[in-house]
């Protein structure tokens, strides 16, 4: 009888601890149709709101060498007019009911985000559908737009340095490679974008073997799948094939891309390589080892470049992971005088990441921090419509997310410590790109490498 | 072992195991209601307390009487042929198996069954909601020392939000210590210096948690993000560094450092926040809003650890400060953990009023920066009212109207029909004082300022003569309330939507008065608030553009 007691006792307690991390993609509904379109649908209740993401494959890498942010300008011309709306009766329809709706490219696929009240989901699919089948992409439009985005991007060089240095990093560590695209041009390459462009670009690579529409919310899922299936099921195939690509080889020495700003207070710097790819199977323990490398608040890089040493308010590692590998890159700032201090800390702290690695009780903070983040990425609608659409996009199974805390919790401090070699650049093949005042910094930083320079003010990211 | 047999023949140890299976029962029963508003904290202690207290006189009571077919009698007076404890003992089993068995289809029936959540009322098919009322779980707890707590539960995903609203920010500086609440702010995030500077966050992130903080002109705010199992570490090191902040002198110059760096990149080197910094500063003659809120470089490089122990002391008191936490946890745990770590900070005094009020003011204000600049910026500012000014809600809604989306208003008129610019928005503050209704405009690199402004004056205006039509009110209704409903979506939504409602309007439960009051709006309302608002006068213009070659 008391042992009874006891397992029940011990039982209930265990039922009470709620395994940070121990959240599981709910089942969706997968329709693929002949076409080769894909249809991805949940229903949720706890809000009124539908949330969608509809992913077209392709992306950044289709554009042509010299129209770079062609896919972007296309996919923000889906939102300036389809069917029977012109630009301004579309935006009127979205704003009348409260919905949001955006477009946006990236590099390897063009993606359009959709939030509405679910009372208005059925015409948030007809604003969609109007999108995908019959956007207006008209001349006069496109003129407007392109003008306007080449002023944008003047005015984020006015505003934005901590984001642009990864544009410059990227198209400065790829060069040919197709991964070097700036996702949404330059000044001077959408300054060649002409509405016939876009038709070809509509032409060639969308279509339904290119689709993908993720819907969750308080839906009806079966009246909505006959709705996707007839509005969808006939369409054609984008004329193209998607790029092959090869993937980019590691740099080996290094390069230093100078970019002038003029009298900027600080300089904004990116050091970088060649990482890994969205497949990238040890994925579990390079999250815990680039978590606590540079991308938590008590991580190295902060921890000694900021909270330590107070050179600056950020610093971090990023990794970009497309279906080739993508970049690794460390990114900071600070005042221009201390720009050289600071570059050679975080190198120092490259060092020591490859020398020590992490002890067992910080890998175990590490994975603890991820398992703990993990539940609040997908808590709403359209959270989760837009993981079903990436693993799908990407050809992954909902074991990337379900098992992912498991991978995390299992991972072998000894392999975290491997894969620090296998991934992070060594000290001597490095790519620096530099936003600074160059005046100031020209000098000292040569002792980097080569040095390249270009004026921020000039109208492209590459030299 | 003869001792043993007799306590096992007299049924003491079946006594004992009754006793503690009642007890388990009853603790998780209190602990079941204590969600409720009516039962004070310290119930569940006091439970426990009685409980212990009863259980060697039960143990006594059954090592002393027996139960015979003739009633209760001493055991040593019962003849050992005629007793009958084995069919009492029997009972015993019978009644800790049913117990037991009710206790456990209790306890996993709670966990089981689906859980008493917020679902949000349906919405009828082509109406907007107009009214909401505040979900019965949403529970709060004032501790003597006038801290307030106040907990939604949610169960969605297995974590929880903590927000401490602390009651100081730019308004409360002066000269001299401008930047100091958002430098404060800094200073909580290295924690109590115990047992080094920094482990606060440490202690955070190892246990899965996350932190973060935001300062405005009228309120610091602090944000923990973390799994359910790492809740007491969190109760406990938010209690620590709130009651022994240690803020060493050699910390104290680095994080000034940080901060300048974070001045840098966020002003410095950005045009935007450059040209707002100084027409927020020309906008107010008086009233301490005007103190940019990451501080002026003067002060940053002054301020002294006197300055931080004196803003601590005035402003971190626990009666000063609101904590909500929203996620996976019941009011009733969350109360025992405020009782339990934040009871013991002491009520002080509350800080003196911020006394200024910022006069009428008399005529145009206007700033030019010259800064390297592509593209010219716009921003246009005018005195509006304070967070629960009944204006406030028509201003949120007349500035859907006007820069709300790509249909509005200006968007259409400025960025689509006439070119003179690129991007336009609007915001109003939603402070303890009046604020100001903003207007913000990106112009191309070939753009003219004042046709931009004239253009913008020329259409606030019109609303105050011609009013808006019946199709952009409903639009600005369904956008704000779209918004509502969106920011509730999440755990983290739910927290500062609580907390901004509580501080700024007195009472959390005004949240969900929102779409009653967004419905009472009138188009008339909307263009008297426009005819009070939009005045020249009443208006600062700044303009951020490159310097011309003569002024080179």
């Amino acid at each position: 009888m008391s042992r009874l007691l006891a397992t029940c006792l011990m039982f209930c307690a265990f039922a009470g601890t709620a395994f940070a991390g121990d959240v599981t993609l709910p089942d969706v509904t997968r329709t693929e149709l002949d076409n080769g379109a894909v249809l991805l649908l949940h229903e949720k209740r706890d809000v009124p709101l539908v949330g969608a993401q509809i992913v077209i494959r392709g992306g950044a890498v289709t554009d042509p060498d010299d129209r770079a942010g062609l896919s972007s300008l296309f996919a923000a011309m889906l939102e300036r007019g389809a069917g029977e709306r012109d630009a301004a009766d579309f935006a009127e329809a979205i704003d009348a009911v409260g919905g949001s709706l955006s477009t946006e490219a990236g590099l390897e696929s063009i993606s359009i985000n959709a939030e509405f009240l679910s009372r208005d989901a059925g015409l948030m699919v007809e604003l969609l559908t109007d999108m995908l089948l019959a956007p207006a992409l008209s001349s006069a439009e496109v003129n407007k737009l392109r003008e306007r985005r080449i002023n944008q991007l003047r005015a984020v060089k006015d505003s934005g340095l901590q984001s642009l240095v990864h544009v410059y990093g990227k198209a400065f560590l790829f060069e040919e490679h197709p991964y070097a695209v700036a996702v949404d041009g330059s000044e001077e390459s959408i300054a060649k974008i002409r509405q016939r462009d876009l038709l070809a670009y509509y032409r060639d690579h969308v279509g339904g073997d290119r689709l993908i529409i993720s819907i969750v919310g308080d839906i009806d899922s079966a009246a909505m799948i006959d709705r996707l299936s007839a509005a969808f099921g006939e369409w054609r195939a984008a004329e193209a094939e998607l790029p092959e690509i090869a993937p980019a080889a590691p740099l080996e020495g290094r390069r230093v891309l100078l970019v002038d700003t003029g009298d900027a207070a600080q300089s904004y710097f990116w050091i970088g390589n060649v990482g890994v790819a969205v497949d990238f199977a040890q994925r579990a323990e390079l999250d815990i080892a680039n978590t606590l490398f540079g991308g938590r608040f008590t991580s190295l890089l902060m921890n000694e470049m900021r909270t330590k040493a107070g050179l600056t308010y950020g610093a971090r590692s990023t990794l970009t992971r497309p279906s080739l590998p993508g970049s690794i890159a460390i990114t900071s700032f600070t005042k221009s005088e201390t720009t050289i201090e600071a570059i050679d800390l975080a190198l120092s702290l490259l060092a020591q990441l490859h020398e020590t690695g992490f002890d067992e009780p910080t890998i175990q903070s590490g994975k603890n921090y991820i398992l703990g983040h993990f539940p609040p990425r997908l808590e709403t609608a359209s959270q989760l419509a837009s993981q079903f659409a990436d693993l799908e996009a990407y050809g992954l199974s909902a074991s990337f997310i379900n098992e992912y805390g498991d991978a995390i919790a299992a991972a072998d401090p000894e392999a975290v410590r491997a894969i620090i070699g296998d991934v992070y650049p060594n000290l001597d093949n490095l790519v620096f790109v530099v936003l600074g005042n160059a005046e100031l910094i020209r000098d000292d930083i040569a002792k980097y490498g080569p040095i390249t320079e270009l004026s921020i003010t000039e109208p492209r990211f590459r030299p | 072992m003869a001792l043993f047999a007799e306590l096992r023949r007299r049924n003491v140890l079946k006594v004992a195991l009754l006793y503690a299976v009642t007890s388990w029962l009853i603790v998780w029963f209190v602990g079941a209601i204590q969600s409720t508003k009516h039962v004070p904290v310290w119930t569940e202690t006091f439970a426990l307390f009685v409980l212990a207290i009863g259980f060697p006189v039960a143990l006594l009571f059954a090592w002393t009487y027996e139960i015979t077919p003739a009633g209760l009698k001493k055991a040593a007076d019962v003849d050992q042929t005629q007793s009958i404890v084995y069919k009492t003992g029997q009972k015993l089993n019978a009644a800790v198996l049913v117990l037991g068995v009710l206790g456990v289809l209790a306890v996993f029936g709670q966990r089981l069954l689906p859980k008493f959540e917020f679902i949000l009322p349906g919405i009828p098919e082509g109406d907007a909601p107009v009214s909401v009322t505040a979900p019965a779980d949403i529970r709060s707890l004032t501790l003597d020392n006038g801290l307030k707590i106040i907990v939604w539960p949610d169960h969605d995903i297995p974590n929880v939000v903590m927000y401490n609203f602390v009651r100081a920010g730019a308004r409360n500086e002066y000269p001299g210590i401008t930047g100091l609440s958002h430098y404060f702010e800094h200073m909580m995030f290295l924690g109590s210096g115990d047992p080094e500077p920094g482990a606060f966050d440490r202690i955070m992130e190892d246990a899965g948690g996350s932190n973060n903080a935001y300062t405005t002109s009228d309120i610091t705010v602090y944000q923990d993000w973390f799994p359910l199992a790492a809740i007491e570490t969190i109760f406990a090191i938010e209690a620590e560094r709130h009651k022994n902040l240690k803020l060493l002198p050699e910390v104290v110059e680095s994080e000034r450092a940080v901060v300048y760096s974070e001045r840098r990149a966020s002003i410095d080197d950005n045009n935007f926040w450059k040209l707002a910094e100084q027409v927020v500063a020309t906008a107010y003659i008086a009233h301490p809003y005007q103190f940019t809120v990451i501080g002026w470089p003067s002060d940053i490089e002054s301020w002294t650890l006197e300055d931080l122990e004196n803003f601590h002391r005035t402003y971190y008191a626990p009666n000063n400060r609101t904590v909500v936490v929203t996620g996976d946890v019941t009011p009733g745990e969350v109360f025992k953990l405020a009782d339990k770590h934040f009871a013991s900070l002491p009520a002080q005094d509350p800080p003196p009023p911020v006394r200024t009020v910022e006069p009428e003011q008399l005529g145009e204000r206007r700033t030019l920066v010259e800064a390297p600049a592509q593209t010219p910026l716009l921003h246009l500012a005018f005195h509006a009212g304070s967070a629960s000014d009944p204006d406030a809600v028509p201003m949120q809604l007349l500035l859907n109207v006007l820069a709300g989306g790509s249909s509005s208003r200006l968007h259409r008129i400025l960025v689509e029909n006439e070119g003179l610019a690129i991007a336009v928005g609007a915001y109003q503050d939603e402070g303890f004082d009046p604020g100001l209704a903003y207007f913000y405009l990106t112009l191309p690199s070939d753009g003219d300022p004042a046709a931009a402004e004239r253009r913008t004056l020329e259409e606030l205006q019109r609303i105050a003569t011609d009013g808006v039509s019946d199709a952009e009110l409903a639009k600005a209704r369904n956008i704000v309330l779209a918004d509502y409903w969106r920011g509730l979506a999440t755990i983290d939504g739910k927290a500062a939507a609580l907390g901004q409602y509580e501080v700024f309007h007195g009472n959390y439960e005004k949240l969900f008065d929102l779409p009653a009051t967004v419905e009472a709006v009138t188009a008339e309302d909307m263009s008297r608030v426009a005819a009070k608002v939009f005045r020249e006068n009443n208006m600062t213009v700044g303009v951020l553009r490159a310097p011309t070659e003569e002024e080179k």
